[in-house]
C-alpha cells in the first residue's frame, strides 16, 4: 500500500514560486495515483481568495492548478479555518474547512508531511 | 502516532512556531534549531506542556542556557528523534 | 532506518549544512539515504558555481565531496533548477545559455523522483529555511 503525504501550503499566491511549487508536489503525486492531502495554512489560505487578478501582478494564475487537483485524484483538500479567520476570509467550498485539533488529527493520518 | 516538528525561523520574528504551537499534538514534540533557538527565551513554549529539544550547536553558538524543561541533542541525537517519532514536519 | 532527504535551501543557509550534517549522522550511525532530493532554493546547493568566501565552509562542495564519497543517488528538481538559472549541460544546450553549472554527482530531474524516495523510504526529512 503506498505511503500517504500531507502538503501544507503556507504561503500567499504570490510571495514567490512557493505556492506554486507546493502545488507541482501535490499534482505530481497525483499524476502517479499516489494518495496525497493538501492543506492550506496561515497565509496559503489566500491562495483561496475569490476574485483576484493574476494578470494586474504579471504573475501565473494558480486557479486553472487549483481546479485540476481532483482531475488528478486529489479529493482531500482542507483549509485551516483558524487562518480564514484571522484573515476574514470565508471557508471556500473548494476546501473543507478544519480547525486545530482537527489539522493535529490530519497529521497524525497521513504517513508523511511537507510544510512549505 | 507522533511528530517531530521541526523549527529554524525566530519565534520574535515570525509565525512558524506559533503555527506549529496550534497543531501540536499531545504525543508531538519541537526541535529548535538555526535561529529557532531563540524560542528558548520565550516562556510560552515552555507553558504549552510540549516536549522541547533543541540542537546543541545552535544554543551553544548563541550562548543560550538550556533550561530544564529543554533536551539539549547532537545530530546523533537528532537521527535518533526523527526515528523515535513517526514523522518529521519540517516548518520550511 | 531509510533516510529521504529533501532540502529547499542554498548553500549558504544554515539548514544547508545542517542537512549535511544530519545527512553525515545518518550514514554514520549505519542508517541508508535512499535519495537526497533539492527542490526549490535547494538547487543553488548542488550548483558547481558557487565561490565561498575563503573564510567561510564551502558547503556547495562539501556536499558534492558527500554525494560522490557514498555514492548517493542526488538529484535536483529539473524544473525548479530551470527557473533558476541552474543548469546542466545538457539543459544549457537546449536553452542556448551560456553557464553550465550542475555537473555530476548531481542529476537532474522530476518531482517523481521525490514521490518516489517518499514510498522508499522509512523517514522523510526536509531542510529548509534558516
Amino acid at each position: 500500500m503506498s505511503k500517504s503525504l500531507l502538503v501544507i501550503s503556507r504561503q500567499a499566491p504570490w510571495s514567490g514560486p512557493s505556492a506554486r511549487e507546493a502545488l507541482d508536489i501535490v499534482l505530481a503525486g497525483g499524476a502517479f495515483d499516489l494518495p496525497i492531502g493538501l492543506l492550506f495554512m496561515d497565509d496559503g489560505v489566500f491562495q483561496l481568495a475569490p476574485g483576484q487578478d493574476a494578470k494586474a501582478v504579471q504573475q501565473k494564475d494558480l486557479s486553472a492548478n487549483l481546479q485540476a487537483l481532483g482531475l488528478f485524484g486529489i479529493d482531500d483538500v482542507f483549509a485551516c479555518s483558524h487562518s480564514l479567520t484571522e484573515r476574514g476570509l470565508t471557508p471556500p467550498a473548494s476546501a473543507q474547512p478544519m480547525d486545530s485539533a482537527a489539522i493535529s488529527q490530519l497529521i497524525d493520518r497521513y504517513d508523511q508531511v511537507i510544510t512549505l | 502516532m507522533s511528530t517531530l516538528h521541526v523549527v529554524s525561523h525566530s519565534p520574535f520574528t515570525d509565525g512558524r512556531l506559533a503555527s506549529c504551537l496550534r497543531v501540536c499534538g499531545a504525543k508531538d514534540a519541537i526541535l529548535l534549531c538555526g535561529d529557532g533557538a531563540y524560542a528558548l527565551h520565550n516562556p510560552a513554549l515552555h507553558s504549552q506542556g510540549v516536549k522541547v529539544f533543541v540542537l546543541a550547536e545552535d544554543s551553544q553558538a548563541r550562548n543560550l542556557p538550556v533550561p530544564d524543561w529543554a533536551s539539549s541533542v547532537d545530530y546523533s541525537g537528532f537521527v535518533q528523534l526523527s526515528i523515535d517519532y513517526d514523522k518529521v514536519n519540517t516548518w520550511l | 532506518m531509510k533516510f529521504a532527504i529533501a532540502l529547499f535551501s542554498a548553500a549558504h543557509a544554515p539548514s544547508s549544512r545542517r542537512a549535511l550534517l544530519f545527512a553525515q549522522a545518518a550514514l554514520a550511525g549505519g542508517h541508508e539515504i535512499v535519495r537526497l532530493f533539492f527542490y526549490q532554493d535547494g538547487v543553488y546547493s548542488a550548483a558547481n558555481s558557487i565561490v565561498a568566501p575563503q573564510d567561510e565552509q564551502d558547503i556547495a562542495r562539501q556536499w558534492r565531496e558527500f554525494v560522490s564519497q557514498h555514492q548517493l543517488d542526488g538529484v535536483v528538481c529539473i524544473a525548479a533548477a530551470l527557473r533558476r538559472g541552474v543548469l546542466n549541460a545538457e539543459e544549457a544546450t537546449r536553452y542556448q545559455r551560456s553557464a553550465v553549472n550542475l555537473e555530476a554527482p548531481w542529476a537532474l530531474s522530476g518531482l517523481g523522483q521525490l514521490h518516489d524516495a517518499v514510498q522508499a523510504a522509512d523517514r522523510l526529512i526536509c531542510f529548509g529555511g534558516p
